[in-house]
């Protein structure tokens, strides 16, 4: 089902501004890739395009060799894209199990008339998101929570449960928006451990982080962005030694 | 000494809550036979009109509460369809000769066919402008249904429409056409209950909650919205075939903008996106002005007053937030965890 | 006959174009609709109506009382309707709601109050016509266009070259921010409000003059076909508002001459159709794009 995601020669503007500018990126089944930049560097607008949220200006994105961009963003999380919101953006009126459950709506089987009809594939439907929805908040340590609003949660379950609904909807690729952000540090190691069993089960992981303990111990390879463009690109040992990758931090650090 | 008896008072509600959600089935069979009773122990023809009334208002604003309550967008688009059920209804049956059956099933098909224009230019965009063009909709059909005299009758409307008849059997006591309301609000109670508690239920929560993350999380939104909207025109379309056939006089100011806005106020004084909220915002707001006659130059006021005041403080309405199925699971489960052997039931 | 319609939809689609002004101007700060300016509109110019006939006070002494007024109930509209929801960060539908439902209040207490026949509208304005071509000017027309233009250019300087209006468009970006650059968000809004309220009151006062009669039906239809105007120029944007209330304005008189009287009402919604069509984010909106 998944394969390569290959971002070719990718540009997005807005008006004036140019967010991405020719950005070329590969990424292998079962890897974790971190995208890091200084804030502004167009890492979450890259996100926005393989999504489908963004039209690109030009480019492509490939996914086992076939275009994706252009499609809508509902085609794409049914190619098995899911991601997770920098800004966290749950479900407020819908319980932690009806948010983890509704990633499953775009799998669902039931049709229209099954709905109504309330028929016995729509019940053993539901009976069996309900049950993968549990095995999900299970992995994601929510299990005491289904019944809670998101709103009452603390805002690194937040974040968990955000990664929780991208799991139900069954993707190949994670993307990750700033997962850790706003933890503690016992809460970074929880989310380290949670990635990396993620990767286990077969999930390919891309994650954009400013928590570069956290980037820097959990990915296979790195991409650094700045102003919109490629700066850097390989394994953290290379990416913790270039000189452009420093300058760009080293600028931004100087508040 | 205040706060102790509010606390009392919260406890006494939370237990009655809990009573009601786990007795729900015999509540519904209680409220079920208590409206099967109304018309053998009584014969008068004002209460029944009234309950027949309250039964109309149920269907109209359970399509409503789908588009509205659930999905998050609103639309005045309510009165036109149930117009359109009502006019087609009635004039496939006059002009055509059909019986009310095949009018009813043809006049729901033609209310949909309308929903899916109305919704052609305005689901792909903000929800407001769905608002707006359900206005505009509105004006426009009621506008049809007054001008096109040699078709609608115009500003008289069509009178001496014939009452309902199924199979040759004509029902031309208040009684029968109590009935045939509470049956059909019955099938419309089931449709919108099972459209709810099921994926497309939590699509269509997805897209009132946030529509952008929804598209994202893989709902195709313009298809859910397009068809949550049709089938809203279609209950309403139901309702009004039924409405023209029980009233036999059917008129353009009937189906006005006015009549959409007091079904959006029965939602939002019973409860978005609640079925019970449904039935008590159209009962009490079907017999508030009956009881009170001297109110009823006020009717509208009231409502403007309340659509602020709800909005203010109780914005999902009185039942909105009432979840009494989630209150029952949490029971059992807590139920199945103290008694430890016993094993706990299946969540309704 | 023809250049006569044209002058007639150019008077009332300067009327139009400063109540869709009101529109663009809430939307451009607050991105809501606000659905009671409409009976704003009505309120503006019944208010006159009783000042006048009712209770012979001079236009002198009527026009500013009556902006005071409807000043006052467009603030209103902010602060009892708009503002507790702001505060808990309710959904755009509970806004929408909410000042529909002060619209809705406003509407009837005057239908309640003074009935809901047509009332004879004093002509303030009447000083007389000329012709022109083959067309009849009245001096009221020539009076509502100036008006119109001038409140239109003030409004658009303020807008666009002031330190208001960039007030205003950093409330709108965004509102926590705003607040942190110093700016007083309360008081914006709270304007802005005032302002939509009293033009909605000048162009209810002016439609009552040129028409000399006013009935309770104004606010619905023409909350409507404003909105539409509104719509059709690109919500939020000024110069787009003035085009749009031009285009609905000409449509409408041209439109009328030429299908069935009784369908007049319609044009305003069959322009808006097509705009939605078309170009949804009209002529002069530009398309938002939200951040993720």
């Amino acid at each position: 089902m998944s394969g390569n995601l290959v971002v070719s020669d990718l540009v997005q503007q807005f008006g004036g501004l140019v967010a991405l500018n020719h950005v070329n990126m590969e990424v292998n089944l079962g890897e974790i890739v971190g995208v890091i930049g200084p804030n502004g560097a167009g890492k979450t607008t890259l996100f926005n395009v393989i999504t489908g949220t963004y039209k690109a200006t030009s480019g492509t994105v490939y996914l086992n060799g076939k275009q994706i961009n252009g499609l809508k963003p509902h085609e794409i999380t049914r190619l098995g894209f899911a991601r997770t919101f920098q800004n966290i953006r749950l479900f407020p009126k819908m319980t932690v199990l009806e948010n983890v459950q509704m990633g499953m709506c775009c799998r669902a089987k039931a049709n229209l008339l099954d709905n109504v009809l309330h028929t016995g594939r729509k019940r053993r439907e539901l009976a069996a998101q309900e049950k993968r929805a549990l095995e999900i908040l299970e992995i994601m340590g929510l299990t005491e929570r289904k019944y809670a609003m998101p709103d009452s949660l603390p805002y690194g379950e937040q974040r968990k449960l955000e990664i929780a609904r991208a799991m139900a909807t069954d993707p190949s690729i994670l993307l990750l928006d700033e997962p850790a952000a706003g933890m503690n540090e016992q809460e970074t190691g929880e989310l380290m451990r949670t990635v990396r069993s993620l990767r286990d089960m077969g999930y390919t992981i891309i994650l954009i982080e400013h928590d570069m303990k956290f980037v820097m111990n959990i990915c296979d390879r790195i991409y650094v962005l700045n102003h919109g463009e490629r700066i850097a690109s390989g394994t953290p040992a290379e990416i913790q030694k270039n000189e452009l990758v420093i300058e760009a931090y080293l600028g931004k650090e100087e508040d | 000494m205040l706060k102790q008896s509010n606390g009392t008072l919260r406890r006494g509600w939370n237990s009655f809550l809990r009573f009601l959600a786990m007795h729900q089935t015999v509540i519904l069979i209680v409220l079920v036979a208590a409206t099967l009773a109304l018309p053998l122990v009584t014969s008068n023809r004002y209460v029944l009109r009234i309950g027949t009334l309250c039964l109309t208002n149920i269907m109209l604003t359970l399509g409503l509460n789908l588009v509205t309550g659930y999905m998050g967008q609103m639309s005045f688009g309510q009165a036109a369809f149930w117009g359109i059920g009502s006019y087609a209804g009635t004039l496939l049956i006059m002009r055509l000769g059909l019986s009310t059956i095949p009018a009813m099933i043809l006049a729901v098909v033609i209310s949909g066919f309308f929903g899916y224009l109305v919704a052609l230019p305005s689901l792909k965009l903000k929800g407001y402008y769905l608002t707006i063009v359900t206005m505009g909709f509105c004006e426009i059909v009621r506008l049809i249904e007054l001008n096109w005299t040699s078709f609608t009758g115009g500003a008289l409307g069509i009178m001496n429409i014939p009452p309902i008849s199924i199979f040759g059997l004509e029902l031309r006591s208040a009684q029968a056409t109590f009935f045939i309301a509470f049956i059909l609000v019955v099938l419309v109670t089931l449709v919108v209950k099972n459209l709810v508690n099921s994926t497309f239920g939590l699509s269509i929560k997805a897209i009132r909650d946030d529509d952008d993350v929804a598209e994202t999380m893989g709902i195709n939104i313009v298809k859910v919205k397009r068809t949550t909207f049709v089938i809203s025109a279609m209950i309403a379309g139901l309702a009004g075939a039924f409405y023209a056939q029980y009233a036999t006089f059917i008129h353009p100011s009937i189906y006005t903008t006015a009549a959409s806005q007091e079904l959006i106020v029965m939602i939002i004084f019973g409860g978005l996106g609640s079925i019970p909220g449904t039935y008590l915002g159209a009962i009490a707001l079907t017999l508030l002005p009956e009881i009170m006659r001297d109110l009823l130059e006020y009717r509208m006021l009231i409502y403007g007053a309340l659509m602020v005041i709800m909005m203010v403080l109780k914005p999902d309405g009185l039942l909105g937030s009432l979840d009494l199925g989630l209150i029952r699971r949490k029971e059992l489960e807590r139920a199945a965890k103290v008694g430890g052997g016993k094993k706990g039931g299946k969540g309704a | 006959m023809f250049l006569q319609q044209i002058v007639n939809g150019l008077t009332i689609g300067c009327i139009y174009a400063l109540v869709a002004i009101g529109y663009s101007l809430v939307f451009g700060v607050l991105r809501l609709i606000n659905f009671a300016n409409g009976a704003v509109y009505m309120l503006g110019a019944y208010l006159m109506y009783i000042m006048m006939s009712m209770a012979n006070v001079t236009v002198a002494l009527a026009l500013p009382l009556c902006l005071a007024l409807t000043g006052l109930v467009g603030f209103l509209v902010d602060f009892i309707g708009l503002r507790p929801l702001r505060a808990r960060n309710a959904p755009r539908m509970a806004a929408l709601i909410s000042t529909l439902g002060i619209g809705t209040f406003i509407e009837n207490a005057i239908q309640i109050w003074i009935g809901t026949d047509t009332k004879a509208f004093p002509n303030f304005l009447d000083l007389g016509r000329v012709q022109i071509g083959g067309a009849v000017i009245s001096y009221t027309q020539v009076v509502i266009f100036l008006i119109c233009v001038v409140l239109m250019a003030v409004l658009s300087l303020v807008v666009y070259k002031t330190k208001v209006g960039k007030s205003m468009l950093a409330v709108s970006q965004n509102t926590n921010c705003a607040k942190l650059m110093g700016i007083n968000v309360k008081g914006i809004i709270a304007g802005t409000f005032v302002v939509s309220a009293m033009l909605a009151c000048v162009s209810g006062a002016l439609v009552g003059s040129y028409y000399q009669n006013i009935d309770t039906t104004m606010s619905f239809t023409v909350g409507m076909k404003t909105f539409a105007a509104a719509v059709l120029g690109g919500v939020g944007s000024l110069p787009g508002a003035m085009v749009g209330g031009l285009i609905v304005g000409l449509a409408e008189a041209i439109g009328a001459s030429y299908i069935h009287s009784g369908y007049r009402d319609a044009i305003a919604f069959g322009i808006l159709i097509l705009v939605l069509l078309i170009k949804p984010s009209g002529i002069f909106g530009k398309q938002n794009v939200d951040k993720m």
